[in-house]
């Protein structure tokens, strides 16, 4: 086997002979093609769903921005209606108030006597 | 190669440039045999070698815009595939074939003599990664020491000990397969 071998000259040739090209076979490049058209969906396939995140994200925040208005809102008209239930309460007191010391004076006219004292009101 | 080969060359690169699928196919058909020929001798298996050949296609179509010549890319493509190769190694040291990965390995072309020379790719497989680097992009690519130096980022020197060495080993161990089987 090493006859031919006694000088690197054949080494070489023999080298150079063993490692001739060997081809992958007709389907490798439609392969190839296939992983690279995989790889472009892929890639499209993430920058959907970030565009669908980003609308969702924006939809959260759109609407926490909306709540918290309207429950500002509500919050703004308890305390206006508050406010009204308190003055009304006042006015009613208010005109009792004169309606019963209307009716103490009458009272005491009719009884043609002067107010005692201690009315109690 | 001439004027007008070379020129269409350019143009199938340019047209690949240009974002055209079937340019970039026709690339990948012209340098398959080169590309998965050296992941095939590195690695010894042949699956690992048609994965690592797409994978460097894959990189290359991501990267073709860095490419500036039709000999520029021949150049990255050795270069690619040969430090991908290195690193599978590393990971994955005993990558080995079986006895009829050997046989996928050897030439298509009749060898003159079929034993001496799958007896040489079995020697070539025990060399060191980078040894086996060094003498396919020698033997297999035809480069010369300077070009496989640039290829692997090697000093020239280093290139020339494992080349010098990796063939007294070869011999060494042919002769003696020879002198067992006398």
């Amino acid at each position: 086997m090493s006859e031919g071998l006694e000088n690197n000259q054949e080494l070489e040739r023999r080298l150079r002979s063993a490692l001739g090209a060997v081809d992958p076979g007709e389907g490798f490049a439609p392969r190839v093609m296939a992983r690279i058209a995989a790889g472009a969906a892929d890639t499209a396939r993430p920058a959907r769903a970030g565009a669908v995140a980003s609308w969702l994200a924006f939809g959260l925040a759109a609407s926490v921005v909306l709540a918290s208005l309207l429950a500002h809102e509500w919050q703004a008209r308890r305390l206006e209606q508050g406010r009204e239930a308190r003055r009304q309460l006042i006015e009613a007191l208010r005109v009792t108030d004169e309606k019963l010391d209307l009716a103490y004076r009458a009272v005491n006219t009719r009884e043609g006597g002067a107010p005692p004292e201690h009315s109690g009101v | 190669m001439s004027g007008d080969e070379e020129c269409a060359r350019g143009d199938l690169l340019t047209q690949a440039l240009a974002g055209e699928r079937a340019a970039f196919a026709a690339l990948v058909r012209r340098h398959q045999r080169s590309v998965y020929s050296m992941a095939l001798r590195m690695l010894s298996d042949r699956h690992a070698a048609e994965d690592l050949a797409q994978e460097v296609f894959l990189q290359l179509f991501r990267n073709l815009s860095a490419v500036s010549s039709e000999a520029h890319l021949g150049f990255w493509l050795r270069k690619v595939t040969m430090h991908r190769a290195i690193d599978r190694l590393r990971r994955a040291p005993r990558l080995e074939g079986a006895a009829e990965e050997l046989a996928a390995a050897v030439s298509e072309a009749e060898p003159a003599d079929p034993l001496l020379e799958r007896r040489l790719l079995a020697l070539l497989r025990e060399l060191p990664a980078a040894a086996r680097a060094v003498v396919l992009l020698r033997y297999q690519e035809d480069l010369d020491p300077v070009e496989i130096a640039r290829t692997l980022r090697m000093p020239l020197n280093t290139v020339k000990s494992h080349l010098r060495r990796s063939l007294a080993q070869l011999r060494e161990r042919l002769d003696g397969t020879a002198d067992a089987l006398t």
